[in-house]
């Protein structure tokens, strides 16, 4: 059993550490994964490969097919087609042994009621017969900053500390990869980042993190890889500063004009401009543009206005980020594919109504 | 065996924490112990049934005339010997007087006979008439009064009633119980969650079993306990025999709720299934009144009721000490019906709510 404060396990730590831009094995290794609902292809095709210590993020909208692939690859669900390898295990093949190699928190938190934190983990820790020592209970639980709810029942837990003790229980059995399902959905932005550290704790420990998210923020910042998916298929993998890189842009400015217009012409014609839209709101308009270098597009768009004597206002321009890679790939905006996504209140509403039960 | 035992203690933890289960299993019978045992658990102190026979004198005329003033008595005389005694057998009559004749000069010799099944009441009933014939007699001695018991087939109220409440606390924790727990488990995703871990599902699903059986007995034990404090309950019977039944009971009923959580689709479904079983057969299996006075159409059918048979099965060794041949009818169908329901839960049960 891994414990940091042997000089092996430092060392390992250390290794792994150092490994963040994906010099790790292959520890994950899914082709051509397929998984249809009927005439729906939930997941369509996908190959994925995760390397050992690294946090990889699955990123897209609602019902992109995250939750499928994630399920696939811890051996839940069938897929119709496809291979996937975990930790040298063939999932398909042999979903029982992968049971002993992977830790995992699904989508919806599933904890039993009326047990405490530590009772839990006790539990856990005797379904996979390891060490469920005190001493050992509180290092799972200090691994996700639970130590002060040590005795604290299921349902006094907030929701954010509901989910730390998911993630915990999925790392009861040292698993060399953990998976997690929107650990973070439904959380306030506190809460978030405060999930965020411990992802990254576990990592640092040793442990391959896939994680799902449909917050593009979130992936940007935690994950070192991210898989873009969009209606089942994979659309994009890489390093969020790779994909990035690969726009045609690095900025995008945006503006309205108060008075007067502008063609959208003469601002596709300005210079580093790579793209340039003009959309009427009411009797003003809005300009966006896309371009490789901000100062020189703004000079030029600044001098435009000046000589078309348009007033600009609201006038921003924000570096590009992972919705522009999603807009480039999909020709649609992020935002707007996200807007449905209010099934955690409903669901929430949902089990507040039903009684509880023996 | 470690991670059973593990959650057999965590599913027992949770039961013990469950304030609704606890309501049901054991709060909801127990008013009916209290409720019941007051309204007709006492009804025997207020009259004394009491029978008069033998032969004539003066003292006997005298004890009658008692019999016949005081509002606690009931007076029974008859020169029919055998059908007072098998009154009484019968529970019809609480005790009987039987004079003999009067050597010269003295008080005719008295045998009171009374029914031991009566427990402590019968103690109460022969003090009683101890008093009537010495204080007739003014005697400052002891008269000549045996006392002589009887064994009958008669069973007090709440004998009848305790074994009755035990099948129907053990019906509420095996079907609602289960059905509403399983079904909650799999809505909440819990059941798939098991699924990740190395514990086999079947194990998990005979870790809840086995932690159902104990609180079964654990039920049974406070319920007996309860009706022994507050109505001076005797259990009686043999504790093996007793054993095997609520065995058998708790299983059939535990099997049932596991087949009503593999239809149901949320707790609320699995909530009203069990309600809807539960309730007339909580009416029409004889808990509360013998089945005898239901009307004559439904007889047949009442037979067929799983909480018939349990009655059936605890009521017997629990009042009059049957043995396991005398029940096996009952604890024949009682696993009929676990098999049956087992059967049918493992061709519908899915451990997940959507389609994997
Ligand atoms: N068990 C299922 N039965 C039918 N359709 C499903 C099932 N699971 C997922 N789907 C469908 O597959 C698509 C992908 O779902 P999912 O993987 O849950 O998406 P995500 O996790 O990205 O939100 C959705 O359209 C969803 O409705
Ligand atoms: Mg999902």
């Amino acid at each position: 059993m891994a414990n940091v404060s042997d000089p092996g396990a430092l060392a390992k730590v250390h290794q792994v550490t150092t490994a963040r831009t994906n010099s790790g094995a292959p520890i994950i290794e899914a082709r051509g994964l397929t998984k249809r609902y009927g005439e729906l292809f939930a997941v369509n095709g996908i190959d994925l490969t995760v390397f050992e210590g690294e946090i990889f993020g699955i990123l897209g909208p609602n019902g992109a097919g995250k939750t499928t692939t994630l399920e696939m690859i811890e051996g839940m669900r069938k897929p119709d087609g496809g291979t996937i390898v975990v930790a040298g295990i063939d999932v398909v093949a042999d979903p029982r042994r992968l049971r002993q190699a992977i830790g995992a928190q699904l989508q919806s938190t599933a904890l039993f009621d009326y047990l405490s934190a530590a009772e839990l983990i006790k539990l856990y820790c005797a379904l996979y017969e390891v060490d469920d020592s005190p001493a050992r209970i509180d290092e799972l639980l200090g691994l996700v900053d639970l130590g002060e709810k040590r005795n604290a029942k299921v349902n006094e837990l907030s929701g954010g500390q509901k989910q730390r003790l998911a993630i915990t229980l999925a790392l009861v059995n040292e698993p060399k990869v953990v998976f997690l399902d929107e650990p973070t959905t439904g959380l306030d932005p506190a809460a978030r980042r405060s999930l965020w550290g411990v992802v990254q704790g576990v990592r640092d420990r040793g442990t391959t993190v896939v994680l799902t998210t449909h917050y593009m923020e979130e992936a940007e910042v935690l994950c070192d890889r991210v898989a873009l998916f969009d209606r089942g298929r994979l659309i994009a993998c890489d390093t969020t500063q790779a994909l990035i890189r690969g726009l045609n842009m690095s900025a995008t400015i945006k503006a309205t004009c108060e008075a007067g217009s502008l063609d959208q012409a003469e601002l596709a014609a300005l210079p580093a401009v790579t793209g340039a839209t003009v959309s009427a709101i009411g009797s003003q308009s809005e300009l966006s543009l896309t371009t490789t270098s901000a100062q020189q597009s703004m000079i030029g768009l600044l001098e435009l206005a000046a000589r078309r004597s348009v007033t600009l206002g609201d006038l921003r321009s924000s570096q590009a980020n992972l919705e522009d890679v999603f807009l480039s790939l999909t020709g649609r905006s992020y935002a707007s594919d996200t807007e449905p996504a209010t099934d955690a209140p409903a669901s929430s509403r949902r089990r507040r109504r039903r009684g509880e039960a023996a | 065996m470690r991670p059973l035992l593990a959650m057999i203690v965590a599913n027992l933890k949770m039961t013990m924490r469950n304030r609704g289960a606890i309501f049901w299993n054991l709060l909801f019978p127990a008013i009916f112990i209290v409720i019941f045992g007051m309204v007709f658990g006492n009804d025997q102190t207020i009259t004394i049934a009491v029978g008069v026979t033998g032969a004539d004198s003066e003292y006997r005329q005298q004890v009658t005339y008692v019999f016949t003033e005081g509002d606690e008595f009931d007076l029974h005389e008859s020169t029919d010997r055998a059908a007072l005694m098998a009154d009484l057998e019968d529970g019809e009559l609480d005790a009987v007087v039987e004079f003999g004749e009067s050597a010269d000069n003295a008080f005719p010799p008295a045998v009171v006979h009374y029914n031991q099944a009566n427990g402590p009441t019968a103690d109460i009933v022969n003090s009683v008439i101890q008093q009537v014939l010495m204080g007739v007699a003014q005697a400052e001695s002891p008269l000549e009064v045996t006392l002589e018991p009887v064994n009958s087939d008669s069973v007090s109220f709440i004998e009848f009633f305790v074994p009755g409440i035990v099948a129907m606390s053990l019906m509420n924790s095996g079907m609602i119980g289960l059905s509403t727990t399983f079904t909650t488990w799999r809505e909440r995703g819990i059941l798939r969650r098991m699924r990740l871990t190395p514990f086999p599902l079947p194990s998990f699903l005979l870790a809840r079993i086995l932690s159902q059986v104990v609180v079964a007995f654990a039920q049974t034990l406070i319920l007996i306990g309860l009706a022994t404090l507050l109505f001076d309950y005797r259990p009686t019977g043999n504790i093996f025999v007793i054993t095997i039944a609520i065995l058998a009971v708790s299983l059939a009923f535990l099997a049932i709720g596991f087949a009503i959580s593999s239809v149901a689709r949320t707790t609320e479904s699995a909530a009203g299934i069990s309600n809807l079983l539960v309730f007339p057969m909580l009416f029409l299996s004889g808990v509360f009144f013998e089945t005898d006075s239901a009307p004559e159409w439904i007889q047949p059918l009442t037979r067929l009721l799983p909480l018939r048979f349990a009655v059936d099965a605890l009521r017997e060794p629990m009042t009059r000490g049957a043995g396991l041949i005398d029940i096996w009818q009952p604890l024949l169908a009682l696993g009929v019906i676990f098999a049956l329901a087992l059967a049918f839960a493992a061709r519908f049960f899915r451990w997940d709510s959507r389609a994997a």
